[in-house]
């Protein structure tokens, strides 16, 4: 990824809601900025507890269960990757992977 | 109240009546009372009714395990076992395994979290448990210790490496491979069947590995512990509450120096901090219950500030309770003595005062970058 992609990327947030509420919660929490293709985890701003903090936000804020099945890494790596996992719990899309 | 925690309070007070103090000494509680409770679904009251259990709400529960703390923590001990239990069924595993495992933990059977090993307590990452798939099999290999409850267990929810993160599968103790060697001497919680246990090659049904295997160990042992820890801050909140009431008693009878001790100003200023000590643990576990019932996101933030600050209140508030009742409460397994062994445990479990403090700090400064 190229800091223009980022760029690209976060602006694209703009229009996904859900993409642009889960970054204003991370900066909100731990203070950085994140574009939507960032790995979370990589950056070292998770905690061990916020990890879990973020599925617990995902289920309240937009009113999905997240079940076992779903709770992997790559469901949370990135902003994107959640807002996908969002869509895909209310029903909007079928799973692609 | 509801009439469901008016119900459990009252079964669990029958149960224990005053054998607390006996159950301590022989370091066992009755097999016939534990299963009862477990039928009965109160020792994870938290189960959803559609499991078969009493759905009680995290402030009932609450309020529950702090009752069954103020009389007897080995059982407390228990609860928040099999109530861990059931909630990392509940949180990782898939809807078949729920349906599966969730009607035993309300139904008779009783079960044990194993997370610690001889080289991994506060340093989980360093677990060497290791669960792996085999043909249509899955196969545990590994030692754990201090397993609270293993003694009595019937299934073991053993948390373990797996693929490239963690793993969590349901190991029957039954099953061969499975070896257990109760703790002989604990501190504390004497009857709560702490167990060391081998699992030799163990081979099991490849639906006991729970489904959210594979993720991250930080993000399993987090989802188990937040209820662990909010159990065990409500049983600080009972012990608290049963120090207080035993100092009360005791300060208000017993005449020295031609007046009674709770009219000494310095053992006034016991009772003082004793009943903050109780309230504030109350105010502060009743804030996580909250957390955990409105589903809120920092829930697993406030599971840690409850379990931190409840648990040493309940170490220098038994303390202090000993203080008071001096010679009447030095006895081995009198209330306030439990207490004093009790509430030490506490401090270590669930993450220790350290590791809280650890992760206190750690949130605060993510807070303030």
């Amino acid at each position: 990824m190229t800091a223009s992609d980022g760029q690209l990327a976060t602006e694209a947030a703009a229009t996904d809601p859900v993409a642009e509420r889960l970054l204003r919660f991370l900066a909100d929490r731990t203070k950085i900025e994140y574009t939507t293709d960032e790995d979370l985890f990589a950056r070292g701003g998770i905690s061990s507890l916020f990890a879990m903090e973020l599925v617990l936000h995902l289920e309240q804020q937009f009113g999905v269960a997240v079940p076992g099945p779903e709770l992997t890494m790559d469901n949370f790596r990135t902003v994107q990757a959640m807002a996908a996992l969002v869509r895909r719990l209310q029903g909007g899309e079928p799973n692609s992977s | 109240m509801t009439e469901s925690l008016w119900q459990a309070t009252r079964l669990v007070t029958e149960a224990v009546g005053a054998h607390a103090d006996s159950w301590d000494r022989r370091g066992r509680l009755p097999d016939a009372v534990v299963r009862d409770l477990s039928r009965r679904g109160l020792l994870a009251a938290q189960i959803p009714a559609e499991y078969g259990g009493l759905g009680l709400s995290s402030r009932d529960n609450g309020e529950f395990t702090a009752h069954v703390g103020s009389l007897c923590s080995s059982l407390r001990s228990l609860m928040t076992s099999q109530g861990m239990a059931a909630w990392t069924l509940q949180r990782l595993a898939g809807a078949g395994q729920q349906a599966a495992f969730l009607p035993k933990l309300a139904g008779g059977k009783l079960a044990g979290v194993a997370f610690s090993e001889p080289s991994a307590g506060s340093d989980l990452s360093a677990i060497r448990t290791e669960i792996r798939t085999d043909g249509d099999a899955v196969v545990v290999q590994g030692e754990k210790v201090w397993v609270t409850g293993a003694a009595y267990a019937d299934l073991l929810v053993v948390f373990g490496s797996y693929r490239e993160g963690a793993g969590v599968v349901i190991v029957p103790t039954a099953t061969p491979g499975v070896r257990i060697h109760r703790v002989a001497d604990p501190l504390g919680c004497r009857a709560a069947g702490h167990a060391d246990v081998r699992l030799d090659e163990v081979r099991l049904p490849a639906d006991h590995l729970l489904s959210a295997s594979g993720a991250p160990l930080a993000m399993l042992v987090t989802a188990a512990l937040t209820y662990g820890r909010i159990s065990v801050a409500w049983g600080c909140v009972g012990m608290l509450r049963a120090c207080l009431a035993a100092s009360i008693r005791h300060t208000s009878v017993r005449v020295q120096f031609g007046k009674p001790l709770a009219e000494h100003q310095l053992v006034a200023r016991h009772l003082g901090e004793l009943a903050a000590a109780a309230q504030v643990a109350t105010l502060i576990c009743e804030h996580a219950s909250r957390c955990w019932d409105e589903a809120r996101s920092d829930l697993v933030t406030a599971a840690v500030l409850a379990k931190h600050v409840a648990a040493r209140n309940a170490t220098q508030g038994a303390a202090a309770a000993v203080q008071l009742l001096a010679s009447a409460g030095a006895r081995d397994s009198h209330p306030v003595a439990r207490a004093y062994r009790d509430a030490k445990l506490m401090e270590i479990i669930e993450g220790s005062t350290e590791i809280c403090q650890l992760l206190l700090a750690e949130h605060a400064l993510a807070g303030s970058r």
